[in-house]
């Protein structure tokens, strides 16, 4: 029973996170591309006068959505076109179950993992959770019965099994590095430290597996440059005869995806919850200093350490929708199979060479 | 054969006959030479001087549409000399011509226009004010004058004095001051006058009914014949159809007559030309029925099978002598005969006749128009859909009681030509009236069933005139709302009366009829071309030909109430 | 035929170009310059500090208002003549131009010989108009002008985009 109210609460947790931090990444993709541009950005939502940098955008564009016609095509299968955003945003969500947002909280003499399903595969489940997605997009524009849609849906799951392939695959050398699938295993393992004084994440022992991963996951997120299935103002996409909140729904599972990739670059390649030097009872600087801290500390500072990464990668993320230009459609699939793949590759035979010299 | 000259046009060698002027023979050579008074339907003024060419040896310019071919002339007429010379003459006629073009109604078609971007392109040199002359005058009901912008030419002039022979026209005045005008007291009345808006190159004399209708440029053009009398003159509809909002959605905008040297030369009469408004106006829109004294709307499927069970009930009845049929001089040939192949062959009605005598005789000359004021009377005759075998004529089964309980009327307003008084008995006999034409008009709204067909523009067909001219009617516009042509309807009829004609098109049916009737042997919508072929039918027997296909019934001989048929008028 | 050599920047890619990793980090580093930089001037001018430069370009639209250029086609007006009676003479030069079809004009008879010729309707439909201001220029009356400098052209409904004689002659 108190296992059940745990998993609740932390279900809550993550998903209050998550959908929080989504909706603000709605505003924060508006006010970021005006600051990059010397523009202000939306600020005109106001209550009571009050503005607040627009955040009112927010609450008055989700009323906007659930007040909208929801306009379902006469050709459409009705069933499928509405459920297929739904699909969408589940699976999106299911991702974050299996990622540890602290190791273990102890309280009462309990010890509660800090991750929703602590599982020992926990990366082929995001894998799995990602390839379900692809189906929303699919199902959607198939079931629009517009060619518009369907074309947009096809580029779609081309581009998404292709780059999820690279993805992959790119991954696997983190996994030969710190020999392990469980996502919490290999963020303790990246808490190690290399010649004593470089924390061992990810991104020091696999520099071109990160980078591939970043480019592979933008792919994934179908965000710009990447954004041939949706192509929203010029070539159209899965989701064109979308309107209301289903569309919205679709609009979240892009930021969701963000949030999901964000979190697993953290959780991967820069440490996850560690912060470097912290160790379970306080903090042991190289040089010998240390300062002790109680649990509850560390598990709040490591909880805080993940969200700022998190935010960190979100906000990376948004400014490189904001810098490059879309990729024709043969340039991404050259990217995806001439390039990020083949690179892959190399990194996990490199990888492998290296942990053979080095044993 | 007339005598030979030799000379050279802008280098090239010609052998004109002696007399011809170098602008007809420019204009044989493909030379076009500008002209403004030299019309080739009027006498040669000479006068304005535009069509000026170089003539070796001469001294000066010479006039190209009056001075004659002679042995040896080396003419250029777009050397330098000639060019600057029209320039010049241009530029004089344009001296105290206004600026009006935005209100003109001629720009697009004016000649001053055109020459002026064809070899003006001079900027004005005149200092002076310009000469006021009579503004927006009207001359007579057609023809309205800017005395301003004549640059007279006398085109029109020549023309009231030489075709229509009423001389109302006159320049007065002398010098700059000369003024277009009509002698006082005078209109500019009589039945041709919206021909000298044709011929007037520039806009000083515009049509007072197309007036401000539409721009020019804005109007399409299909040729057409004109369907006012048995004349058949040759017809250019103007009809518009990018800006509907012009003429507040009516298409027709105006008619102007086609060259037709065997019917028309370049003029038509102004009851033809201003006899379009029926195209646009009080059109039957929709097939009806009438129940309980209103009428409601069918479809078309609906109405025809009516109709067809209806015409069917009657003659199971009372026998095919209970109906009458009355198809229209108005109706093309097609349409005539899919009448005859239905209604006389097949179903063999007996009252079949296509003449109403007008109540009163119309008005014609010796010149275009003709008492008969239908464009196909001929056509009809050459059908046959004449009454037979001493059968009566329209006007005797209708107005003396036979015993019709069906009547079948194409175009004809009997109620309009009769009353409601004489041809009560006959209304009151009847079960069925079927009325099936373009306009609505008594008869129609008294008609049980009401068939909106097409009109004359809104189909292709065929046209016989007076003289035996098979001539082409071209489609210009689609129907009207819903009407159909004539020959659809009845195509569809004839299935539902168990008669499958088969025909998806005019000229199908053309070729049919042509193939039965001596008189349009061999012919077919290319041999007609645009100008018509007269078919010589005096003395040939009228009907029919062959007898493969043909009922006994047919008469041979022409009726004897109507006009005689020649081919020497 | 005459053809002109233009002459372009080579299109071959550097092998720095090629590789694309360096190309995107310099791309990333302006944007996240503009970022920062737009950010700290944001910050800096919500505390009250002054500062040259703002870190926005943006005209805060219905309170402040650019200056229109003098050109700028806006929407258009009817001009009259001293008696009020619109300039237009209805020649449909305007109509007859117009690439998108837009306006609407039929014409009518005006007892003064010296005019003639009138608008009875005039409209334009603004819904549809590109303002391409060839109407403008086809005009030899000077009757149609784009110098009202009104660019809020809107309405809920296409029929009120239509503007009739009545509202082009009223400025
Ligand atoms: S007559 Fe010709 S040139 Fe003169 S105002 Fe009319 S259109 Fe213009
Ligand atoms: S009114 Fe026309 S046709 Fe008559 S003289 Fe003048 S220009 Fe010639
Ligand atoms: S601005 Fe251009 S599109 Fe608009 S009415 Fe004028 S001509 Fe037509
Ligand atoms: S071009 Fe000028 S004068 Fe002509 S119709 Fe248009 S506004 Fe009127
Ligand atoms: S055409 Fe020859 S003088 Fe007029």
């Amino acid at each position: 029973m108190a296992e059940a109210g745990i998993a609740l609460i932390k279900i809550a947790v993550v998903l209050g996170f998550v959908l929080n931090l989504a909706a603000l990444l709605t505003w924060a993709e508006r006010k970021q591309s005006a600051v990059i541009q010397d523009r202000i950005g939306a600020n005109r939502a106001s209550v009571f006068g009050l503005r607040l940098f627009g955040l009112f955008h927010i609450a008055a564009d989700a009323l906007k959505m659930l007040t909208k016609e929801d306009h379902v095509p006469q050709t459409a299968e009705k069933f499928i076109h509405g459920a297929a955003p739904f699909i969408s945003f589940f699976f999106a969500l299911m991702g974050f179950a299996v990622i540890p947002f602290g190791d273990v909280l102890r309280v009462g003499g309990r010890e509660i993992p800090l991750r929703i399903l602590d599982l020992n595969i926990g990366i082929l489940f995001i894998f799995a959770a990602i390839a379900l997605e692809i189906y929303g997009s699919v199902l959607a524009g198939w079931s629009s019965g517009s060619h518009y849609a369907t074309l947009g849906g096809m580029r779609g799951s081309v581009q998404m099994f292709s780059y999820e392939i690279a993805w992959g695959v790119s991954l696997l050398g983190i996994f030969m590095v710190y020999d392990s699938l469980d996502l919490n295993r290999v963020v303790l393992r990246q808490g190690d430290l290399l010649w004593g004084v470089l924390p061992k994440w990810g991104i020091v022992t696999q520099p071109l597996g990160f980078l591939l991963f970043l480019a592979a996951g933008m792919a994934i997120t179908k965000r710009v440059p990447f954004d041939l299935p949706e192509g929203e103002s010029e070539i159209i996409g899965y989701f064109v005869e979308y309107s209301g909140m289903k569309f919205g729904l679709f609009f979240l599972t892009d930021f969701v995806l963000t949030i999901l990739i964000s979190a697993l670059l953290a959780t991967l390649f820069f440490g996850g919850y560690q912060l470097p030097y912290l160790e379970p009872d306080g903090f042991r600087f190289p040089w010998g200093a240390t300062w002790s801290l109680d649990h509850y500390t560390v598990v709040f500072l490591q909880f805080v350490a993940l969200v700022l990464k998190i935010v960190f990668f979100c906000w990376l993320l948004l400014a490189v929708r904001w810098t490059y230009p879309r990729f024709r459609y043969d340039q991404l699939m050259d990217l995806g199979w001439k390039v990020l793949f083949p690179l892959a590759v190399a990194n996990v035979i490199l990888t492998g060479l290296v942990l053979t010299l080095i044993e | 054969m007339a005598e030979k000259v030799h000379c050279t046009i802008d280098g090239r060698t010609v052998e004109p006959r002696r007399g011809q002027t170098i602008l007809q023979v420019a204009d044989e050579l493909g030379i076009y030479i500008p002209r403004y008074c030299y019309h080739p339907g009027l006498s040669i003024a000479g006068n304005c001087r535009i069509c000026l060419v170089s003539v070796e040896k001469a001294p000066k310019p010479q006039i190209a549409c009056y001075t004659q071919v002679q042995e040896g002339m080396t003419v250029w007429t777009h050397n330098e000399a000639a060019q600057k010379a029209r320039r010049g003459v241009l530029e004089f006629l344009l001296v105290n011509h206004p600026l009006d073009c935005p209100v003109c109604d001629q720009a697009g078609e004016c000649w001053l226009q055109d020459y002026y971007m064809q070899f003006g392109l001079y900027t004005s040199r005149l200092r002076e004010d310009k000469i006021k002359k009579a503004k927006a005058k009207v001359l007579g009901p057609a023809v309205i004058l800017d005395a301003e912008r004549c640059i007279l030419c006398t085109r029109c002039v020549r023309f009231c004095n030489e075709i229509a022979g009423t001389h109302e026209l006159e320049v007065f005045q002398m010098g700059a001051h000369e003024e277009l005008g009509t002698y006082p007291g005078v209109e500019l009345k009589n039945p041709y006058s919206g021909c000298v808006v044709d011929i007037c190159p520039v806009g000083a004399l515009t049509d007072r009914d197309f007036r401000f209708k539409a721009r020019v440029w804005y109007l399409s053009e299909q040729k057409s014949v004109c369907p006012g009398c048995a004349t058949g003159c040759n017809i250019r509809v103007h009809f518009n159809q990018k800006r509907t909002h012009h003429a507040l959605g009516k298409r027709v905008m105006r008619l102007k007559p086609r060259y037709n040297p065997h019917v028309n030369d370049w003029w038509m009469c102004d009851e033809g030309r201003y006899g379009y408004r029926w195209i646009d106006e009080g059109r039957l829109l929709v097939p009806q029925k009438r129940r309980d004294g209103t009428y409601v709307d069918l479809d078309w499927d609906q109405a025809l099978s009516d109709v067809a069970s209806g015409l069917r009930a009657v003659m199971d009845k009372h026998g095919p002598s209970s109906v009458a049929v009355l198809p229209s001089p108005q109706q093309t040939n097609e349409a005539l005969y899919l009448v005859r192949r239905l209604f006389a062959e097949h179903l063999g009605v007996r009252h079949v006749d296509f003449w109403i005598p007008p109540a009163t005789q119309g008005y014609h000359d010796d010149f275009l128009i003709k008492a008969d004021k239908n464009p196909n009377s001929a056509g009809a005759r050459l059908l046959g859909l004449f009454p037979r075998d001493g059968s009566p004529a329209a006007e005797e089964f209708l107005l003396n009681h036979g015993p019709l309980k069906a009547l079948y009327v194409f175009r004809h307003d009997l109620l309009g030509r009769y009353g409601e008084e004489a041809l009560r008995p006959l209304l009151g006999n009847l079960e069925l009236l079927v009325y099936q034409g373009t306009n609505r008009n008594a008869t129609s709204r008294r008609a049980d069933y009401v068939l909106p067909s097409a009109a004359y523009m809104e189909e292709h067909g065929t046209f016989v005139n007076f003289k035996g001219r098979v001539q082409r009617l071209f489609q210009c516009l689609e129907p009207l709302a819903q009407s159909l042509p004539d020959w659809k309807i009845l195509v569809r009829l004839a299935v539902l009366l168990g008669l499958e004609l088969g025909h998806s098109g005019q000229e199908e049916i053309f070729l049919d009829m042509a193939r039965e009737i001596p008189a349009l042997d061999g012919l077919d919508y290319a041999a007609l071309g645009d100008q018509g072929v007269e078919s010589d039918f005096s003395g040939i027997p009228l009907w029919p030909k062959t007898v493969n296909r043909q009922r006994s019934n047919v008469s041979r001989e022409q009726p004897a109430h109507l006009p005689r048929v020649t081919n020497d008028e | 035929m005459a053809y002109y050599n233009v002459s372009r920047p080579s299109e071959k890619l550097t092998w720095r170009e090629r590789i694309y990793l360096p190309e995107l980090f310099k791309g990333l580093r302006i944007t996240t310059r503009h970022f920062v930089v737009n950010l700290a001037l944001h910050a800096v001018r919500l505390l009250g500090i002054k500062t040259r430069r703002r870190g926005a370009v943006t005209f805060q639209y219905p309170e402040e208002r650019r200056p229109l250029s003098p050109r700028l086609r806006t929407r258009h007006r009817l001009t009259k003549r001293e008696d009020g009676m619109p300039r237009c003479v209805a020649c449909m030069m305007c109509e007859t131009v117009c690439p998108a079809d837009c306006i609407y004009i039929v014409a009518g008879e005006l007892p003064d010989p010296n005019v003639e010729k009138y608008p009875v309707r005039f409209d334009i439909d603004l819904g549809v108009c590109v303002f391409c201001g060839f109407c403008v220029e086809a005009c030899p009356e000077d009757a149609i002008r784009m110098d009202t400098g009104i660019l809020e052209i809107a309405s809920d409904s296409r029929e009120e985009m239509i503007y009739s004689i009545d509202r082009l002659l009223s400025g």
